[in-house]
């Protein structure tokens, strides 16, 4: 074990609740955060200055998404709501209302699909929908152009495949799917968590998708096929994963679950992001600096920079320096 | 009147509101060679007393896409519409320092069950010269501890341990062998129903043993490696400090057996251990049961 030279993050304390999903844009200038308080926040990646908040959630927020030309962004509320907004006001252009809280969202690759799932609760049935922007219909009248009850086990992630022909969710009984957007139905599916799966993403050309499972795993499947290819093991659930995008690495963000973390100290919390080598499986560093659960990790696209936020409601923006693009795994 | 006292208030006044009106405003510097700019700001901490910030930014041009260059012009809106360009530095600040750990195989190889070395460990290949384990003498655990209280003691061990057998496997209608599971309800005594249930049995003092004069550093498993040798532990009181967590210098340990405590007792007092001697003798029984 080696000490890396200092790292000195920056901390973007933009929420007053733990933060729930962080994302960049396509082009990286932009780190888009949700949270548990009502207001998501658009922050500059570069320097953490915060351009802005959306206004207007009225309970905790799920999830975020960015559209591919940083044009809109799509949040899904405890509320009972998924609004659209415009990125760059801050002004909401939609809202689609539901029965109960939008636990997942996303734009498809061209933006002009949007796909969210609510939560089983309050008698609901957990529900898949999909909707097209451009038909005033649908949007008006509320009726998604596809919907898809999920009266088993809830959806708990989801994301839209390569190029919007696919949906890939992930369920609470550790499932995970993929649904053809054309024929509705599910393609496959691949078994091989063992709990809720907390999160999905994909690596840079969409060719894997990486899973983070309360199962204390994380997973790595071919898109196509959902065959299982990698597994990285820790001993605390794991709330996110993220591929990079230059490197072999994986990133794993978790902890204890948020209700423990009273129990615990810091210290025996495991609060540290892992980065893991993507083929051999095996932990080379860790980051510590959260003092709670880590609920999400994010690459900036161009890999030299990543960041997670955390149940503690700090976002933390790290700059890889040269130690870690000159370490070499040995094998 | 009124209008002169607008303007200028009385020296009354001015005592009265404190000297906030008179702190000078942020002034700015911008060095061209060095690219930073610096932001020198004076103000009132929490406790009233006045400080000096000093904020120095760097400040730098990068090329970008006209996209990204469009978006770095747009107006600050929602709860940061007030907010000044730049960082706010109620939002954004700089973390204390991290270290990335470069770690490797830290926690996989412990539990690697397809090592080769683990399969062997069953058979006993080698035997340790100091605590008779299966591994090399000069891997032993207790090679730098125990190796010279062994040596003498290794003459009472042979003798005591003859009889131990002899009284064994009457008791048990199969053959037990040695290393092998025998669940508890087949065990020596097994049929004995109750008597863990007995009070007082847990805490037996008979066979409690007081270590003193330990070193401030010495931890329960320093103390377990030590003793364990003697024969099975039932429990270990190290005696700490409630605020640093350090030891405070003794510690109980519990035997399962008068005997092992009787030879841990011969064994280590007297015993150097981290540059002080320790002291071990029969616990006297607590005071208040």
């Amino acid at each position: 074990m080696g000490l890396g030279k200092k790292w000195k993050p920056l901390m973007l304390h933009g929420h007053e609740r733990a933060v729930t999903q962080i994302k960049y844009n396509r082009e990286g200038d932009l780190l888009f955060s949700s949270a548990k308080d009502q207001q998501p926040n658009v922050w500059y990646s570069l320097n953490g200055e915060r351009l802005g908040t959306y206004k207007g959630h009225t309970g905790a927020v799920w999830c975020i998404d960015v559209d591919w030309e940083t044009d809109k962004l799509l949040t899904g509320s405890a509320d009972n709501t998924c609004k659209l907004w415009d990125c760059k006001t801050g002004v909401a252009l939609l809202e689609l209302g539901t029965e109960s809280a939008v636990r997942t969202c996303g734009f498809s690759y061209d933006g002009n699909l949007i796909m969210f799932t609510t939560d089983k609760a309050m008698g609901r049935e957990c529900e898949l929908r999909v909707y097209d922007t451009r038909d005033e219909y649908q949007i008006k009248k509320n009726s998604p152009m596809w919907l898809e009850p999920q009266p088993k086990h809830k959806i708990t992630s989801a994301v839209w495949g390569p190029l919007g022909q696919m949906i890939i969710t992930g369920h609470e009984n550790g499932d995970l799917c993929q649904w053809d957007i054309k024929t509705k139905d599910m393609n496959t599916r691949a078994m091989d968590h063992s709990k809720q799966i907390n999160d999905i993403q994909f690596n840079r050309d969409m060719t894997m998708l990486i899973t983070a499972s309360k199962d204390t795993t994380a997973k790595l499947f071919d898109t196509e096929t959902l065959e299982l290819k990698k597994n990285y093991k820790t001993e605390r659930p794991v709330n996110s994963a993220a591929i990079s995008p230059i490197k072999p690495h994986v990133v794993l963000g978790g902890g204890q679950e948020a209700m423990d973390v009273t129990t615990t100290s810091t210290r025996i919390g495991k609060f540290d992001a892992r980065f893991y080598h993507m083929v051999f499986e095996e932990e080379f560093g860790r980051i510590k600096g959260h003092f709670g659960p880590i609920n999400s990790v994010a690459f900036h696209p161009n890999g030299e920079e990543y960041s997670s936020g955390g149940e503690d409601g700090y976002i933390r923006v790290h700059t890889f320096d040269k130690d870690y693009f000159d370490f070499e795994f040995e094998y | 009147m009124d209008a002169e006292s607008d303007t200028k208030p009385s020296w009354a006044d001015q005592v009265e509101l404190g000297e906030d009106d008179t702190l000078p405003p942020p002034h700015e510097d911008f060095d061209e060679n060095k690219g930073t700019k610096t932001i020198t700001e004076i103000k009132f901490n929490d406790d009233g007393k006045k400080v000096k910030i000093v904020k120095t930014y760097k400040i730098e041009t990068r090329k970008v896409s006209k996209s990204i260059a469009r978006r770095k012009t747009l107006k600050k809106f929602g709860a940061a519409s007030g907010d000044p360009p730049g960082p706010n530095p109620a939002n954004t600040y700089i973390s204390e320092d991290v270290f990335f750990q470069f770690v490797r195989n830290m926690e996989h190889r412990a539990d690697d069950e397809d090592d080769p070395l683990s399969k062997l460990k069953n058979h006993k290949m080698v035997s340790c010269r100091i605590c008779k384990g299966d591994h090399w003498t000069t891997r032993c655990p207790y090679k730098d501890t125990l190796a010279p209280i062994q040596d003498a003691l290794d003459g009472d061990k042979k003798k005591e341990e003859v009889p131990e057998e002899t009284q064994e496997t009457p008791a048990s209608s199969a053959p037990s062998r040695p290393g092998k599971y025998v669940p508890p309800n087949l065990r020596d005594g097994g049929n004995r129903r109750g008597e863990t249930m007995t009070p007082g049995r847990n805490r037996d003092d008979t066979a409690t043993i007081r270590v003193t004069n330990l070193s401030e550093d010495t931890r329960e498993t320093d103390l377990q490696e030590l003793f364990r040798p003697f024969g099975s532990i039932a429990r270990i009181y190290l005696a700490k400090d409630k605020n640093t967590g350090q030891s405070k210098g003794f510690a109980f340990i519990n035997f399962h057996r008068k005997e092992d405590a009787e030879r841990a007792i011969a064994g280590v007092s007297g015993f150097g251990y981290d540059h002080l001697i320790l002291n071990v003798e029969w616990a006297k029984p607590s005071g208040n049961q």
